[in-house]
């Protein structure tokens, strides 16, 4: 018998370059803090904690999320970090999940933070995570392999450099209304164009962020939820799946996870929403929070998660389907990733702001009716994905 | 729902593996649980890994190490604690109806990234590191607190050490270190007052793996034979600070310890044939045999524990594997008779800042 998980509270801090007013514990204090206000709890209503903390070589303190225990009130907890990659903050989110879920623990808070403008240039970090012998000189980096991966998808499907800057003038202009975005405002498809050039067809537009902040969600089982929540959001579906380190065997005919078109969303997709009971993800769910750091990103989601055939998402973002007004689907209300990616805990933030959006508590990022939302999140180059179905009430499990 | 153990490896025990690359000693191990357990990798649905990009030297490790250890196109999470810890989570996957057949592994390669200086690195920028405080200093402060509260002397601790290394000498999966006497461990230099340096268990490189299974997967598949069933599991965390009053008072291990004999059923340790403890060094045990009441000593380590061998991140995971091995009548010379239930312990952190404790019964399924 597995217990029902829901969301009962959520906090983010604004993302910004810098919080020089913080140390990182503090930053993390600032949304365990936030996270059991909103929820109306206090530190002894959390059973226990999962740390979401990606390569803290940005940040230069090892392992720092033993340096926050206390300020995120672990002390005598059983505490756990996750880390992978871009992808922690989700994975943060199913191990929890995974924790309540079990009935091992009754409550489990989720937090992280983030401070990667510590290190000048994170790609030169993110280089280090390539293979020494052949990928390191290149020089790969999370810039370089992405332009690799939107060469490609473009030339395959025929679009073009403005369809992708279509998506960064959708996301920035959601983050308007986005009160934690570190980007914002109207810009156009000229002025898109017309950003640097970092990675050919990558221009810095294109481009997430360097984010720091921090953000913390509140996990509790179906007691919890009724002492603690009048409105939770329901996690009805979660999984992962790793893929091979090696981009060239992504690359092969013969490859059972293709890299362009990234087939290991659609796999992840497939699990997660058969568990939540979506069987037509275009018109059971309302809005999605997509990880897309890359404006490449978007519709290769959209399309690997069944929102609608591979290579028309940007036919369609042309037609305005993935408008928060007047589209089919809301897609990233928040932004996104491309306005906001402060990558300890990106996964957890597409993760809180597609629960709250369940949980009306979007503010002025609201959507009508939302009874189904999706998060991702995405590591190491596409090698992880991972994906959190959510729901207005307990479905599928 | 019942969580079992199908098969479990170790890296052969290495001062220095410089034969293999780090990856190469995940896959032999990872492989060698899969043959162990009689699976092929295809079946697996899960992997959780446990592993620390700092020691493993570089960032997100698990991109290069996941397909060794057994992941692709599978779901797989990676935690950072301890080798130990990773099992812990496995556990929850696994009772949350996530997974049917899954493998934990963990690693360290010790001598390729010195623990101490990441420890240093563990340090926040503004008090600790200035200080130095790294594994020594840390654990010297650890012994100096449980010396005062339970009455430690050096004597104890040298002749548990002495101990923990004879029986080590009889472990084949352990370095086989010669057995110290007593006057040199006096003789040998103070690493940080009052540990010395021959009190501490030398770190070596490896790697230790563990396929898990539920009831539905043996059910289905009856060709496969449990070593053992992982009743419970428990773990917590002690404050970041180093003050005397947390060093002195144990709570996290009491803790895991306390939670994992819960859920195996168990009311303490004389319900246990077996402790298998993660004891960095001879106070470590000192302090680890009185905080968990264990009365029955030739029940402690009877691998040798980390003077056996110490793959400093997964020491902890080493243990389980040896009290896999010990319910399952498999230790070889190390066997103890009649072993019903084995506890293992794992520590990490800065003077033991988080401790794991896994319980191992006899597995008891199917007239097995």
């Amino acid at each position: 018998m597995t217990e029902t998980v829901a969301v009962l509270g959520t906090f983010q801090t604004p993302f910004r370059t810098r919080h020089l007013d913080h140390t990182f514990a503090e930053q993390a204090q600032l949304a365990a803090v936030g996270a059991m206000n909103d929820a109306g709890m206090t530190p002894d209503d959390v059973d226990a904690i999962i740390f979401s903390l990606a390569p803290s070589h940005f940040m230069g303190v090892a392992d720092a999320d033993r340096w926050s225990l206390d300020y995120v009130f672990g002390a005598g907890k059983p505490v756990m970090r996750v880390h992978t990659g871009g992808a922690t903050g989700g994975s943060a989110v199913q191990a929890g999940y995974n924790l309540i879920r079990s009935g091992l623990y009754r409550s489990v808070m989720i937090v992280g933070a983030e401070r990667i403008a510590e290190t000048p240039d994170a790609q030169k970090v993110l280089n280090l995570i390539f293979d020494q012998f052949y990928e390191r000189d290149m020089p790969l980096s999370t810039n370089t392999t992405v332009a690799l991966w939107a060469t490609a998808y473009l030339h395959r499907h025929g679009f073009t450099q403005e369809d992708m800057a279509r998506v960064v003038v959708r996301a920035r202009r959601n983050a308007l209304k986005n009160p934690n975005a570190h980007l914002k405002g109207d810009v156009t498809i000229e002025e898109v164009m017309a950003s640097p050039m970092i990675s050919y067809p990558l221009k810095l537009f294109d481009i997430c962020p360097r984010s720091s902040g921090s953000a913390a969600m509140i996990l509790g089982n179906m007691d919890m939820a009724k002492s603690f929540s009048t409105r939770p959001a329901f996690i009805n579906g979660a999984a992962s799946r790793t893929t091979t380190y090696w981009l060239g065997d992504r690359m092969t005919p013969s490859t059972d996870s293709e890299y362009f078109d990234c087939k290991i969303m659609e796999q992840v997709g497939q699990f997660a929403l058969r568990n939540a009971r979506i069987t037509d993800p275009l018109n059971q769910i309302q809005v999605t929070e997509f990880y897309d750091p890359y404006s490449i990103m978007t519709p290769i989601q959209l399309e690997q998660l069944g929102f609608c055939a591979p290579g028309t998402a940007y036919r369609l973002e042309r037609e305005g389907y993935w408008n928060v007004e007047g589209g089919a689907v809301a897609v990233n209300p928040s932004g996104g990733t491309l306005c906001t990616n402060p990558i300890a805990v990106t996964g957890l933030v597409r993760a809180i702001d597609a629960a709250n959006q369940i949980m009306r508590k979007a503010g002025t990022m609201q959507v009508p009716g939302v009874k189904n939302a999706v998060s991702s999140s995405v590591g190491g180059i596409a090698q992880f994905y991972n994906c959190t179905v959510f729901g207005d009430e307990p479905r599928g499990h | 729902m019942n969580i079992y153990v199908l098969g479990v490896a170790l890296h052969p025990a290495v001062g220095n593996e410089r034969t293999m690359r780090l990856e190469e000693m995940a896959y032999h191990t990872a492989r060698s649980a899969l043959d162990h357990a009689g699976i092929s990798r295809k079946q697996l649905d899960s992997l959780t890994i446990g592993a620390c990009d700092e020691l493993d030297g570089r960032p997100i490790s698990s991109m290069l190490m996941s397909a060794p250890a057994g992941a692709y196109n599978i779901d797989e999470i990676k935690v950072t604690d301890s080798g130990a810890s990773a099992l812990c989570l496995a556990y929850a996957r696994f009772l949350s109806g996530e997974s049917e057949l899954g493998m934990v592994v963990s690693w360290c390669k010790s001598s390729k990234t010195n623990p101490e200086s990441v420890m240093l690195l563990r340090g926040d920028p503004f008090y600790t590191r200035p200080l130095g405080v790294g594994t020594a200093v840390s654990d010297a402060l650890f012994a100096q607190a449980v010396g005062e509260e339970y009455g430690v002397t050096e004597q104890e601790v040298n002749e548990r050490v002495v101990s923990a290394f004879r029986k080590a000498a009889g472990n084949e999966r352990g370095m086989r270190h010669p057995v110290p006497d007593e006057a040199s461990l006096v003789a040998s230099p103070l690493d940080a007052t009052p540990l010395r340096a021959a009190q501490r268990a030398p770190y070596t490189d490896g790697a230790a793996a563990l396929v898990l299974a539920t009831d539905t997967f043996l059910d289905a598949n009856p060709e496969c034979h449990p070593l053992a069933r992982l009743s419970g599991v428990g773990w917590a965390s002690d404050s970041y600070r180093l003050e005397a009053k947390r060093l002195r008072a144990m709570n996290s291990a009491r803790a895991a310890w306390q939670t994992a004999l819960s859920r195996a059923g168990l009311k303490d340790a004389d319900d246990l044939d077996v402790i298998e403890l993660d004891s960095q060094t001879g106070y470590h045990e000192a302090a680890y045999v009185r905080a968990f009441g264990i009365k029955k000593q030739d029940a402690v380590s009877p691998s040798g524990g980390p003077f056996a061998q110490n793959p400093y991140f997964c020491t902890g995971l080493v243990n389980a594997v040896e009290a896999v091995l010990q319910v399952s009548n498999q230790a070889g010379a190390v066997q103890r008779d009649g072993v019903r239930r084995a506890a293992a312990h794992g520590c990490h952190g800065c003077a033991q800042q988080g401790n794991v404790v896994m319980v191992f019964e006899a597995a008891q399924r199917g007239g097995q």
